[in-house]
C-alpha cells in the first residue's frame, strides 16, 4: 500500500465505492464503457413510406388552400352563395353515404340512431349558424382589413400547427376553434348575411367533417387514401391558381418541400444520428409485476 | 430599603398632630390623607377612623405623627413618643418640622414580634464611621409632595376596568396612591366649620365650594331622564309596530342613512337617560361625550336651519336644483351620443352601441319627465327637510346624502345595467377561452383539467367566443363610463357619511377636559426635586403628566356604526375589471361592536 500507482496484478479493481482499494479514485480498467449501447431502438426509415405519411400533411395545406380560394370566389362575387351552398349540400350527402357505406365495413347496428343523432347535430349546427349569420357579418366592421387577414393568417397557421395528424377523427380542440376563428373572421368580410352563412356551412365541412371522412379512408382503403391525398393536392394549387397565381407557386413549393424534401432530410440524416445509452439511464420496468402483487 | 412617604402639599403648613393615611400593600411605602390636630380623644379617633372605613372602604390607619412646633410649644418629643404605644401599628412615622427650615426629618419606629419597640436612627449622615456599623439598617426616607385636589380628580391611564385579580397582576404603586386618594372622598367632608369633636387639615379643611346652578341642575336633571326615557320608550314602541315590519319597508330603511343615525341617537338617549349614575370612570366619560356632541351637533344644525330659512334661501334652492337636473341629464345625453359614434377613435361594434345608447337614452328621458313631474312638490319637501336640521347637524348632513343617492339613482341603475352585462361578457369570455384550448374547469378539484368536447359543442363554443371578443370593445367602454359615473357620487356620499361619522365620534368633551383641566386625564406623573440637602430626606414634588391628544381621541371616541372602506385598494381594482358590483363603504353595525 505504498504511493505507487501501479497496480499489483494480486489486487484486481472491483468497481465498487466501500473498498478502500490500492488504486487512485479515478482509475478505469479496461472494461471502461463496455457496456455503453449506441442508437439503441432506432428506426430504419424508408423513403417512400415518409413521404405517404407527409402527404396527409400537404393534404391539409391543400385544404386550407381550396377554403380560401373558395372565399376569394366569392368575395369577388364570381360565386353565388345559393350555388356554394346546394354544392355543399349535395357533397355533405355524398361524404356522409360514403361514411356510412365505410362504417357499415368495419361494424354493425345502431345504424338509426346514430343517423337520428346526427340529423340532429346537423340541425343544431345550421340553425346556430343562420341564426348568428347577420351577427357574425357586423362583427369585423370596424377592424381594418390587414388586422382581419394577419388574424386570420396565424390562426390557420396555429390550425396547421395542432392538427391531430396521427388520429384525426375526433378533431383536436385547438385545431378545430383555430380554423372555425379564421373562417368567421374571413366570412364576416363578405358583402351580405347570406355570403356569411354559406362560408362557415362551408368552413364546418371542410374543417370539421372531412377529417372524419379521411379516417375512416386511411383504415379501410390505403391505396385509395394516397391517391385521394394526391387528388387534393392538385386540386388545391389549380384552385389557388386560378385566382392568384403567386399564391399558386408558393403553395406548390411548399407542398413540395413538405412531401418530398422533408422525407429526404430526415432518412438522409438519420444516419447522424448518435445517441448513447447504458446503466445511467432512467430505469425502465419491463417485466411483468403482478407476481409482487399476491 | 426605600421608605417613600406620599404628602399632600396642603398639610406643609399644618399644626401638630396625627397622620391619618394608608400604608400601600406591596409596596414600601405610605399615603398621607390628613392631619387630626390636638387636641384629640383617642377613642374619639378611633371611632372616627372605623367611620371613614366603612364609608369610603379604605384601609385608613393612623400612620404617625407630624409636628410642627410653633413658638412656645416645646417638649413635644417625649409626647409625640408615647402615642404610639396609644395606637398601635407596625411602624409609627415621626415628621418633624421647623419653622424657617424646607426639609422634614423623619424617624421610623418599627414593631418586632414581641412587641417591643426597636427605634431605627433614620437621619442621613454625611460621613461614615459613627461606629454604629453593623446591626443597624439605614432606611432612607423619600418624601413625594403631591397636590391632594389635583390627585383626587385625575385618573390614570390605561384604565383598569373591573377588578383586577391581585394574584396575576398586582397593581402598580402609583395606581394604588391614585386609588387611595380618590376614594378617600368622605375624609374631606370635614371642614373648619364643623362643630364634631375633631380638627383636621385636608385640602377642603378651608370651607366646602358649592355652586348654586350645580346643585339645581343636579335636581333637575333626575325628572328630565324620566321625561326622556318616557318618550324614547314611546318612539321605540311606535318604531316596532308591526306595520313598519313589512320588506319594503325594513329594506328601505335599511338603506337610507338617516334612519341609521336616528336608530342611532335613540340609542344614546337611551345611554343618556338612564336614571342611574354613572359607574366608573369610562361610563361618566361617554355619557358627557354623548351629551356634549349632542348638544353641539343641535347647536350646529340649528345654525343651519337659520341661514336657510332666512332670506328665501330654500326657494332659492328649489329653483336651482330642477335646472340643475336638467342640465345633468342633458350632460349624459351629450355623452352617450359621444359614445354612439366613435368615441376616442376606438373601434366599437354599430349595432351593439346603437341599442345600448338607445336603451340608455330612454332611460334618461324617463327620469327627466319624474323630475319635472316632482318640480311642485320640491320646495315643500325641501321646506319640512331642512326641519330635520333641529334635530342636529348629523340629520342635515344623512339628508343630503340620501337625497343624493334618491336623484342619482337613475347612474346607479346604468351602472348595474353595465356591470352586470360586463360581468357576464368576461365569464363567458373566460370560460369559452378554456374551450378554444380544449380545456375545462374542474369545480372539484378547483383546477384548470383538459377534456375532449363534442363536435357541436366545439363550433358553437367558437362561434360564440369570437362574438364575444369582438363585442368586448363596446361593452367594456361602457361599462367603464357608467363604473366612472358612479364612483363620483360614491366619493361624494362618502365624504359626507365620513362627516357625519366624525361629529358622531369625536370625544368633545374629554378633549375639552384636556385642554382646561389637563391633570383630570393622566398618563403618568413626572417628579421635581424640591430640596436636597444634606442632612434631611430628600423632598420631590410630584406633578400629573397629562395625557397626549391623540391618546385621548383614540381612548375616548364614542364608538358609531362607522363606514370605512371595505376592500383594501388591490381588492378594489380586482373587482373593477372583473365586473363585480362594488358597494365600497360598508356600515358596521352597533351590534357587533
Amino acid at each position: 500500500m505504498g504511493p505507487d500507482s501501479a497496480p499489483g496484478p494480486a489486487v484486481p479493481w472491483r468497481k465498487v465505492l466501500w473498498e478502500r482499494q490500492p488504486f487512485p479514485d479515478n482509475y478505469v480498467d479496461q472494461r471502461f464503457l463496455e457496456e455503453l449501447r449506441r442508437n439503441e431502438g432506432i428506426r430504419q426509415y424508408r423513403y417512400w413510406a415518409v413521404v405517404k405519411e407527409a402527404g396527409f400533411v400537404g393534404q391539409q395545406l391543400s385544404c386550407v388552400a381550396i377554403f380560401i380560394t373558395l372565399w376569394l370566389y366569392m368575395e369577388q362575387g364570381l360565386l353565388s352563395p345559393e350555388r356554394l351552398l346546394w354544392t355543399s349540400l349535395a357533397c355533405a350527402l355524398l361524404g356522409y353515404g360514403l361514411h356510412q357505406a365505410l362504417t357499415s365495413q368495419l361494424e354493425s347496428g345502431c345504424e338509426l340512431r346514430t343517423r337520428m343523432a346526427d340529423l340532429q347535430s346537423a340541425t343544431i349546427f345550421l340553425s346556430f349558424t343562420f341564426g348568428f349569420s347577420p351577427v357574425l357579418k357586423t362583427l369585423t366592421e370596424s377592424v381594418s382589413t390587414d388586422t382581419v387577414y394577419a388574424m386570420s393568417a396565424m390562426m390557420m397557421l396555429a390550425h396547421l400547427a395542432s392538427f391531430p395528424y396521427a388520429h384525426p377523427s375526433p378533431p383536436g380542440s385547438l385545431s378545430l376553434n383555430a380554423a372555425l376563428f379564421a373562417s368567421v373572421c374571413l366570412a364576416s368580410r363578405l358583402p351580405g348575411a347570406l355570403h356569411t352563412f354559406a362560408m362557415l356551412s362551408c368552413a364546418l365541412l371542410v374543417f370539421a367533417l372531412w377529417p372524419c371522412l379521411l379516417q375512416r379512408l386511411r383504415e379501410s382503403a390505403p391505396s385509395q387514401f394516397t391517391g385521394l391525398c394526391v387528388g387534393v393536392c392538385i386540386g388545391g394549387v389549380g384552385g389557388l391558381g386560378s385566382q392568384w397565381p403567386g399564391g399558386a407557386v408558393l403553395l406548390a413549393l411548399a407542398l413540395g418541400s413538405v412531401t418530398l424534401l422533408c422525407p429526404l432530410l430526415l432518412v438522409r440524416l438519420q444516419r447522424h444520428k448518435d445517441n448513447i445509452h447504458g446503466p445511467w439511464d432512467e430505469a425502465e420496468i419491463h417485466e411483468d409485476l403482478s407476481h409482487f402483487l399476491h | 430599603m426605600v421608605l417613600k412617604i406620599f404628602f399632600p402639599q396642603c398639610c406643609n403648613r399644618a399644626e401638630s398632630g396625627l397622620l391619618v393615611g394608608r400604608w400601600i400593600s406591596g409596596h414600601n411605602s405610605a399615603v398621607v390623607l390628613a392631619v387630626i390636630h390636638y387636641p384629640f380623644i383617642p377613642g374619639q379617633v378611633k371611632q372616627y377612623l372605623q367611620q371613614m372605613r366603612a364609608q369610603s372602604r379604605v384601609e385608613l390607619s393612623v400612620l404617625g405623627s407630624w409636628s410642627l412646633p410653633k413658638e412656645g410649644q416645646e417638649g413635644m418629643e417625649s409626647f409625640l413618643r408615647d402615642l404610639s404605644t396609644i395606637f398601635p401599628q407596625e411602624r409609627w412615622l415621626q415628621i418633624n418640622r421647623e419653622m424657617g427650615k424646607t426639609g422634614f426629618t423623619c424617624q421610623v419606629l418599627s414593631r418586632d414580634q414581641n412587641g417591643r419597640a426597636a427605634q431605627q436612627e433614620t437621619k442621613k449622615k454625611t460621613e461614615e464611621g459613627d461606629g454604629e456599623a453593623g446591626g443597624d439598617e439605614e432606611e432612607k426616607v423619600i418624601f413625594v409632595h403631591y397636590e391632594q385636589r389635583k390627585v383626587m380628580l385625575s385618573q390614570l391611564h390605561p384604565i383598569e376596568n373591573g377588578v383586577p385579580d391581585p394574584k396575576t397582576d398586582p397593581p402598580s404603586e402609583l395606581r394604588q396612591m391614585f386609588q387611595t386618594v380618590a376614594h378617600s372622598q368622605p375624609l374631606f367632608f370635614m371642614d373648619k366649620y364643623d362643630d364634631g369633636p375633631l380638627k383636621s387639615t385636608h385640602w377642603q379643611s378651608e370651607g366646602r365650594e358649592a355652586s348654586i346652578v350645580v346643585e339645581l341642575l343636579k335636581q333637575a336633571s333626575v325628572p328630565l331622564c324620566l321625561l326622556v326615557s318616557w318618550l324614547l320608550s314611546v318612539w321605540t314602541w311606535i318604531c316596532n309596530i308591526r306595520i313598519f315590519s313589512l320588506y319594503p319597508l325594513r329594506f328601505l330603511s335599511s338603506k337610507l342613512s338617516t334612519c341609521d343615525q336616528l336608530s342611532y341617537r335613540t340609542e344614546q338617549m337611551r345611554t343618556l337617560s338612564s336614571v342611574k349614575p354613572a359607574v366608573g370612570h369610562t361610563h361618566f366619560m361617554r355619557k358627557a361625550n354623548i351629551l356634549v356632541s349632542f348638544l353641539v351637533d343641535v347647536a350646529l344644525g340649528v345654525l343651519l336651519m337659520s341661514w336657510l330659512y332666512r332670506d328665501n334661501h330654500i326657494t332659492m334652492l328649489a329653483n336651482t336644483l330642477v335646472p340643475a337636473a336638467d342640465h345633468v341629464a342633458k350632460e349624459l345625453d351629450e355623452l352617450l351620443q359621444w359614445l354612439m359614434g366613435a368615441p376616442a377613435g376606438l373601434k366599437m361594434n354599430r349595432a351593439l352601441d346603437q341599442v345600448l345608447g338607445r336603451f340608455f337614452l330612454y332611460h334618461i328621458h324617463l327620469w327627466i319627465s319624474y323630475i319635472h313631474l316632482m318640480s311642485p312638490f320640491i320646495e315643500g319637501i325641501l321646506w319640512y327637510g331642512g326641519l330635520s336640521a333641529c334635530l342636529g347637524l348629523t340629520f342635515a348632513l344623512s339628508l343630503l346624502s340620501d337625497m343624493v343617492a334618491l336623484l342619482t339613482f337613475h347612474i346607479y341603475c346604468f351602472y348595474v345595467y353595465g356591470a352586470r352585462l360586463y360581468c357576464l361578457k368576461i365569464y363567458g369570455l373566460s370560460s369559452l377561452w378554456r374551450l378554444f384550448r380544449g380545456k375545462k374547469w374542474n369545480v372539484l378539484r378547483q383546477r384548470v383539467d383538459s377534456c375532449s368536447y363534442d363536435l357541436d359543442q366545439l363550433f358553437i363554443g367558437t362561434l360564440l367566443f369570437t362574438v364575444l371578443l369582438f363585442l368586448l370593445p363596446t361593452t367594456a367602454l361602457y361599462y367603464l363610463v357608467f363604473t366612472l359615473l358612479r364612483l363620483v357620487v360614491v366619493l361624494f356620499q362618502g365624504v359626507l357619511h365620513l362627516s357625519v361619522d366624525f361629529i358622531n365620534s369625536f370625544p368633545l368633551f374629554a378633549m375639552g377636559l384636556r385642554l382646561c383641566r389637563s391633570y383630570r386625564l393622566a398618563e403618568g406623573v413626572k417628579f421635581r426635586v424640591l430640596c436636597e440637602e444634606p442632612g434631611t430626606a430628600l423632598h420631590l414634588l410630584m406633578e400629573i403628566n397629562p395625557l397626549k391628544c391623540s391618546t385621548v381621541v383614540q381612548t375616548y371616541r364614542t364608538p358609531t356604526y362607522s363606514c370605512y372602506p371595505k376592500d383594501s385598494w388591490v381588492a378594489l381594482v380586482k373587482k373593477l375589471f372583473v365586473g363585480e358590483l362594488i358597494y365600497p363603504w360598508r356600515h358596521k353595525t352597533t351590534k357587533t361592536d
